[in-house]
């Protein structure tokens, strides 16, 4: 009985409440000398280690951005600041993020990480009038929608294992016959076996049946099991990097040596991969969005070994490619604002939609649907522990090594 | 015999001379139901002072609202605690979905066939997980919830698999125009309503009474006459209807909808947390837990967002030991007993 | 012929270890009625230390598990003794709670001290196999295997033979007439607690070896752990063990027959349908599901 007077009390004062005052246009920006973009990362949750390393990336744009002056717009210099928030690796918390950045007034948005988020990210910012920059998600499904305020400068999922087989067709003496691809079973790395396979059967190999394992597992041995029977020269895994680790570790455990040898997306590029595999990873191919002998260069950040540099001194690490698209997003961002002369979103989306320009991250120029379409991803080879890019063959560092595995 | 006629006599007339008037009476019963009637309205008028954001965050309060309430029938009134509920989430999600893509059926529709759905799934599954009891009931739960999530992602032709179905809101195949933050708000509010209605009719109601009965002792229950089995699958079902109605209505609200969130375990937990730290068993402590949660994680998570998780894990963790029953038992009890001391609660309780 | 042997194989070893990170789980369920959801984040914890001790120190895993299991074992304790204690005799949920509580505390933890990058502990030994016709058995995994039905069935002999572990089960049977034996029942439980959370550690470490981990990876193990310790029978050593090898069976079956994505649905499957037709559990005794708790 107390319990309903104080509902009943907290009720009306509630409605007391709503009756005085009123909404409001949403606010104004704050200061009118900063540019302010919105960032959900994931902090937390599975996501965590690449969304970390996509917040290292956002970072580095806006200090080195800062210590140039800043963003020139309409003949004044901005400085550019980002707001974090923490999406916890989940698609529905991305989207509502964005929401309440539109609320703060912050119309220009740098994407979260992984294709699932920014999917959903995507709906909203389309809905709003806002613009986004896309540094993580590359599922061409995105740019199916009609969406026409999100655009990605990182080169679509059907390049990643793609890349690969381009590379092996032009470069692989002797050419191997058969391929194979193993793929996780969420939407990003399906997309991915698609385009692989399509190009596989373009450049004439032969395609076994591709075998589908769950998203995340790190026990692939049942598809190695039952491809090694089939003796394929060739096996990619359109993979993460846990299924990365797992394919190659497992592969030489069960004893499957495909006569040419291994590729793998998004996994042989990473540090952790090499490190944890030891030999085993050995002349593995994989495909990266970005390595620091990509050619191109602009004002901010020189070419990608002067990024490489920067990333090194202000977190410790070489570069991986997730901070490099991160930051080639915010540059995006940042550009297109210059180009416009001012921070309307509907203005800044023109500017974005018709931007061509090299950077260190490589070409950005954007398609009808947003895609970055003209920057080719990058093939690297492991050799002797470090990760060497070998295709395409103005950026290659070292031959690409054929076989892959001595027999 | 003069006893037995005389005992008769008082007990079947309740109006004893110390008994309250009927219409003070009827008043008071109906204090609760006018209460809610005030928070509704006052809901209504709290939209328009909302930016989006934040009508976002309150409209995921009133989901949870509405889950929470939705798992107290099972689980507060019934005890048979289900760690599966998120099964009937995804599934009205996942039905929703299916409906409108491949037969561009009209969300209304798609959204009761969705909460039917639900409800058939759990009349059909309650039937022999309801036969276990205690721990045993919430791991089969909780199994088939995981398995259903294995399943659908393993249908892609019909569900879209791993990689996600996705609603059509534009163009010509969109069955239903999207509704739009605020409209969301409304129907949100409203399946909170709904669910706190339901709740709290069971709680009055002779059907109520006999979950409660189930859950104190289940084998004089059924001796007293009540059909045990009859009326743990109802509530089980309509349980499951209640929470297909918000799966349906958050798969449109998503647009894309995948696997593993709406079959996501974490729900189920947070509507348990919720329905426990409110108090279970009651209709006003899962209100208040839902609110007060959600609230709770949404405000750290904005301005402390690298430490949020780990705070919220030492609340809960301090609010469990110090209030066990839940806040609107021990508000209860500490009214009506004069003892306020969180501590007695400890010493209660612990070994 | 080979692929079902290889399969079959590879589905043993993977379901020794499954039962040594489920048996502490079970341990504490079916003595103490608690359903501890961090018990994942406690195989990820021993994941951890094995590799900080072998990155910094280079020793071996299978000897940083025993070090990771004499770690834990003290924290176990006092997080019984301390904080789980205090609400036992609340309704059973509230334990559920608290142990959620712990979980997020922990996996947050560890998110912040060691970053969630993927982690492996390398040894020069653990990626060799040795071949048995066209059937390979890699070396670690099967270490692993034989370290977990090792322990496992020392465990067994402790908790019969010897008079703590006989007052463990005591106290699992019937807390009231164990305390008035005299059993000290606040500390056999800490004692329980602390030794599942040191066998769930050493499971940890062997899992580094085997696999890769991070702290995302820590609820997967306590779903796992849940099917198992049900599927065996709560309690129940030997439940736990024969619980994780019919479920790394029927994983490694479904992988080979099936198409790969629905392993796990089936191990899901297995788990209902042996709660309907006996849910004591394959190896369970009935008694633990009608308990009287004083």
């Amino acid at each position: 009985m107390r319990l309903s007077t104080v509902l009943v009390v907290s009720s009306v004062c509630v409605l007391g409440l709503a009756g005085c005052g009123s909404k409001g246009s949403s606010q104004t920006e704050g200061d009118s000398n900063t540019l302010t973009l919105g960032a959900a990362v994931s902090l937390t949750g599975k996501l965590a280690r690449e969304g970390a390393l996509t917040k290292e990336g956002y970072e580095l744009c806006r200090t080195k951005i800062n210590e140039a002056g800043g963003v020139s717009v309409g003949g004044k210099k901005l400085m550019l600041a980002v707001q974090y928030q923490d999406d916890t690796s989940k698609p529905d918390t991305a989207a509502q993020l964005v929401e309440q950045f539109n609320d703060k007034g912050v119309k220009l948005i740098l994407s979260s990480y992984g294709s699932a988020n920014i999917e959903a990210q995507a709906a909203v910012v389309e809905r709003n009038g806002q613009v986004m920059a896309d540094s993580a998600g590359a599922d061409d499904k995105i740019f199916e929608k009609g969406y026409r305020r999100t655009f990605a400068v990182l080169s679509p999922a059907t390049e990643y294992a793609a890349s690969i087989v381009k590379a092996i067709a032009e470069l692989a003496k002797p050419k191997p016959r058969t391929v194979v691809f193993l793929s996780a079973d969420d939407g990003f790395s399906k997309t991915v076996t698609e385009g692989g396979m399509a190009e596989a059967k373009e450049q004439g190999f032969t395609v076994l049946p591709p075998q589908y394992f769950p998203n995340g597992t790190s026990d692939v041995s049942s598809a190695l099991t039952k491809v090694k029977g089939q003796q394929p020269d060739v096996i990619i895994g359109s993979v993460h990097l846990v299924e990365g680790i797992a394919i190659v570790k497992q592969a030489h455990e069960l004893g499957v040596t495909p006569a040419g040898g291994f590729g793998e997306t998004v996994a042989p590029p990473t540090p952790d991969f090499a490190k944890t595999r030891g030999g085993q990873a050995e002349n593995v191919l994989g495909s990266s969005q970005w390595t620091e002998t990509v050619t191109g260069q602009d004002k901010y950040f020189g070419t990608a070994k002067e990024y490489g540099d920067d990333i090194q001194a202000k977190f410790g690490h070489r570069p991986e490619y997730h901070n490099a698209e991160a930051t080639a997003a915010c540059l995006a961002l940042a550009l297109a604002v210059e180009k416009a002369g001012t921070t309307e979103p509907d203005k800044v989306r023109d500017a974005l939609a018709g931007l061509d320009t090299e950077s260190f991250f490589g070409r950005i120029k954007f398609d009808e649907s947003g895609k970055n379409v003209s920057k080719p991803m990058s093939v690297i080879q492991i050799q002797n522990g470090k990760v060497v890019t070998v295709w395409p063959t103005e950026a290659a560092e070292s031959k690409l090594v054929w076989p892959g595995i001595k027999q | 015999m003069g006893a037995s006629s005389a005992d008769v006599g008082t007990a079947a007339g309740v109006e004893t001379p110390t008994a309250r008037p009927p219409a003070e009476a009827r008043w008071r019963r109906l204090l609760p139901w006018a209460a809610g009637v005030l928070v509704l309205l006052a809901c209504f008028g709290l939209q328009t002072q909302l930016y989006t954001g934040q009508e976002r965050t309150v409209t995921t309060i009133f989901m949870f609202v509405a889950l929470a309430q939705a798992w107290n029938i099972i689980g507060g009134f019934t005890g048979y605690a289900s760690f599966g509920q998120v099964v009937f989430f995804g599934i009205g999600g996942y039905a929703t979905a299916t409906l409108m893509y491949h037969l561009q059926v009209n969300f209304w529709l798609a959204l009761v066939v969705s909460g039917l759905a639900a409800a058939a799934f759990g009349a059909l599954i309650g039937l022999p997980l309801l036969r276990l009891k205690g721990h045993y009931f919430a791991i089969a739960t909780l199994g088939v919830a995981e398995g259903m999530r294995e399943v659908v992602t393993n249908l892609p032709d019909i569900t879209g698999g791993g990689a996600g179905i996705t609603i059509p809101t534009v163009g010509a195949k969109a069955s239903t125009p999207y509704l739009g933050n605020d409209g969301f708000y409304i129907l949100f509010l409203v399946l909170a309503a709904l669910a706190v209605l339901v709740g709290g009719l069971v709680s009055r109601s002779k059907f109520g009474f006999a979950l409660r009965a189930i859950n104190q002792d289940e084998d004089a229950a059924g001796s007293m006459g009540i059909n045990t089995t009859r009326a743990k699958v109802t509530a089980f079902a309509l349980s499951g209807f209640l929470v297909g109605l918000v799966g349906a209505s958050y798969a449109f609200q998503q647009v894309t909808i995948f696997p593993e969130r709406l079959f996501d375990v974490d729900i189920t937990v947070l509507m348990v947390v919720m329905v426990v730290i409110g108090g279970s068993g009651t209709v006003l402590g899962p209100l208040l837990g839902a609110v007060a949660l959600q609230y709770l994680s949404e405000y750290l998570r904005q301005h402390y967002t690298q430490m949020h998780t780990f705070i919220l894990g030492a609340i809960i963790i301090v609010a469990v030991i110090l209030l066990p029953q839940g806040v609107v038992n021990y508000a209860r009890e500490a009214a009506r007993t004069r003892q306020f001391s969180l501590l007695r609660n400890v010493r209660r309780y612990r070994l | 012929m080979t692929s079902f042997v290889q399969a079959t194989l590879y589905g043993l070893l993977q379901g020794g270890l499954l039962a040594l990170i489920a048996v502490g789980f079970s341990l504490v369920w079916g003595v103490m009625n608690v359903i501890n959801l961090a018990h994942g984040a406690f195989v990820i914890l021993g994941a951890y230390i094995a590799w900080e001790l072998n990155s910094t120190l280079g020793l071996d895993p299978f000897l940083g598990m025993f070090v990771a299991a004499a770690v834990l074992f003290p924290v176990g304790y006092a997080l019984q003794r301390g904080l789980i204690n205090l609400v036992i005799n609340a309704p059973v949920f509230i334990t559920l709670l608290l142990t959620f509580g712990l979980d997020l505390l922990i996996v947050q933890g560890m998110n912040i001290a060691f970053t969630a990058n993927y982690r492996s502990i390398p040894t020069s030994y653990a990626g060799k196999s040795l071949a048995l016709g066209d059937v390979r058995i890699p070396l670690g995994r099967l270490l692993a295997f034989v370290v977990a039905v090792a322990v496992t069935l020392l465990l067994v002999a402790m908790v019969t033979r010897t008079r703590t572990g006989l007052s463990i089960m005591a106290t699992g049977m019937d807390r009231g007439a164990a305390r008035l034996m005299g059993i000290r029942a606040r500390h056999v439980y800490a004692l329980t607690f602390g030794l599942a959370v040191a066998l769930a550690g050493m499971a940890g470490a062997m899992v580094g070896t085997v696999g890769t981990f991070n702290p995302a990876a820590a609820g997967g193990y306590t779903l796992l752990s849940f099917v198992i310790a049900v599927l065996g029978g709560l309690g129940n050593m030997y439940g736990a063990l024969v619980g994780g090898l019919v479920i790394g069976l029927v994983e490694a079956w479904a992988g080979q027959y099936l198409s790969g994505t629905w392993v796990n649905a089936l191990a899901f499957l297995v788990l209902v349908l042996v709660l309907l037709l006996r849910p004591s559990g394959l190896v369970g005794r009935a008694f633990y599901a009608a308990r009287v708790e004083v």
